[in-house]
């Protein structure tokens, strides 16, 4: 009877710790996967900006310009 | 399918620009309707022409004053037929990035994004006029330096500083080109005892108005209506006389400046020395305003290649890169 309960204790103990451990490593996952995210669009936000993407607007008035 | 499209609402003039296209519309923001009938009677162009010359019962109206909606009927029908002149029909919903200043109301930009949402478009997204002027002048916003924007428009003056992106530091007041119009119609008024319209005043302005003295300082002929007599009466007006005129409103513009540049990081300030100040907007083409910038902030000020165009361009490439670029539209900031 003792062992018996001895062996459900260990075993409740070592699932407790199982999911534990499992849940910090999905939420730890996902916490990088956020911060990924957040370089990913910030770089887009930046390249979106940079003179060589911008390029193409600018160039398309002044040719509008010029056919005007 | 419509074409995506951004607007530069301004109190002056009003711009589009069409994704894929370019620039299609640029002309006055006013609007010209008979007042018995409630019917439009012109836009544009053909309404500025009746400013000041309408009989009774039409009025030619600006429907905005200082950047924001003075009239929200008369404004929904004048974006209604501007999405109409560039192609928007009843079936093509298009999105539309606006242009505002940055000293708006929660309740001036949901007037704005209502007021287009209902005129025909299927998305209303704001972006402050500062930023879409530092992307359409083409400035390194990218990069981790410092750029200062000055936006002078017919109803705002709004300064700011840019780095990586975003907005670092801001100023904004609601003085703009028309405040100096007002200036000399007050002093004409005041001096010379006779009365002239907002036309005439803004003519003044372009003819002789200046900042600071210069080598072009000339005198004009102007025609108004003397205040005692009523009778037709021309005075001449010197550039000295309408730089002393326009003191006040110059003067608050120049102080805005200053105070941006007081609110921006010190790491940024050296920047601004190296790479200078850039002037966009209408009111930013009065002579001398650059120099007397300059004069007063130590700072070096370059006035854009396409001052007028400058913001509708920075909200185009907003709409051609709608996805990458949404952090910048106001309410959606990251």
């Amino acid at each position: 009877m003792i062992a018996m309960s001895f062996f459900t204790g260990l075993f409740a103990f070592i699932a407790i710790v199982s999911g534990a451990t499992l849940l910090i490593m999905i939420y730890f996952d996902n916490r990088n996967v956020r911060i990924d995210d957040g370089i990913a669009n910030f770089r887009r936000h930046i390249d979106a900006l940079s003179p060589e993407a911008r390029q193409s607007s600018v160039h398309r008035n002044n040719s509008e310009d010029r056919r005007n | 399918m419509a074409r995506d499209l951004a607007i530069d609402l301004g109190t002056a003039n009003t711009l589009v620009y069409m994704k894929g296209k370019g620039i299609v519309l640029n002309e006055p923001s006013v609007i010209a309707v008979n007042r018995q009938s409630g019917e439009v009677l012109a836009t544009g162009h053909d309404a500025w022409d009746m400013i000041g010359r309408t009989p009774s019962y039409i009025v030619a109206v600006r429907p905005l004053r200082g950047g924001a909606i003075t009239d929200f009927d008369i404004t929904e029908r004048m974006i209604r037929l501007l999405l109409q002149r560039v192609g928007v029909s009843r079936f093509t919903r298009p999105k539309v990035v606006i242009c505002v200043p940055s000293a708006i109301t929660e309740v001036e930009r949901r007037a704005v994004t209502d007021a287009t949402r209902r005129a025909g478009a299927s998305d209303a997204q704001l972006i402050e006029q500062p930023m879409a002027a530092a992307i359409g002048a083409n400035l390194p916003i990218d990069e981790p330096v410092g750029n200062m924007v000055i936006d002078i428009g017919g109803g705002t003056t709004e300064t700011a500083v840019i780095s990586l992106g975003g907005v670092v530091a801001l100023e904004a007041i609601r003085v703009g080109s028309f405040d100096i119009d007002a200036a000399i119609q007050n002093y004409v008024r005041r001096e010379h005892g006779v009365a002239i319209g907002e036309r005439t005043a803004e003519e003044i302005k372009i003819q002789i108005g200046s900042a600071e003295p210069g080598p072009q300082d000339r005198s004009a002929d102007i025609r108004g209506r003397d205040l005692v007599t009523g009778l037709p009466k021309t005075v001449r007006l010197t550039a000295e006389e309408v730089r002393f005129a326009i003191d006040e409103p110059v003067a608050a513009m120049v102080l805005s400046v200053k105070r941006c540049l007081a609110k921006a990081p010190p790491e940024l300030a050296q920047d601004f020395l190296a790479r200078g100040m850039y002037l966009v907007g209408g009111g930013g083409m009065l002579r001398g305003l650059a120099a007397r910038i300059e004069r007063e902030t130590e700072v070096p000020v370059k006035m854009s290649p396409q001052p007028l165009e400058a913001v509708v361009l920075g909200a185009g490439h907003c709409i051609e890169n709608y996805q990458a670029l949404r952090g910048m539209f106001m309410g959606t900031r990251r």
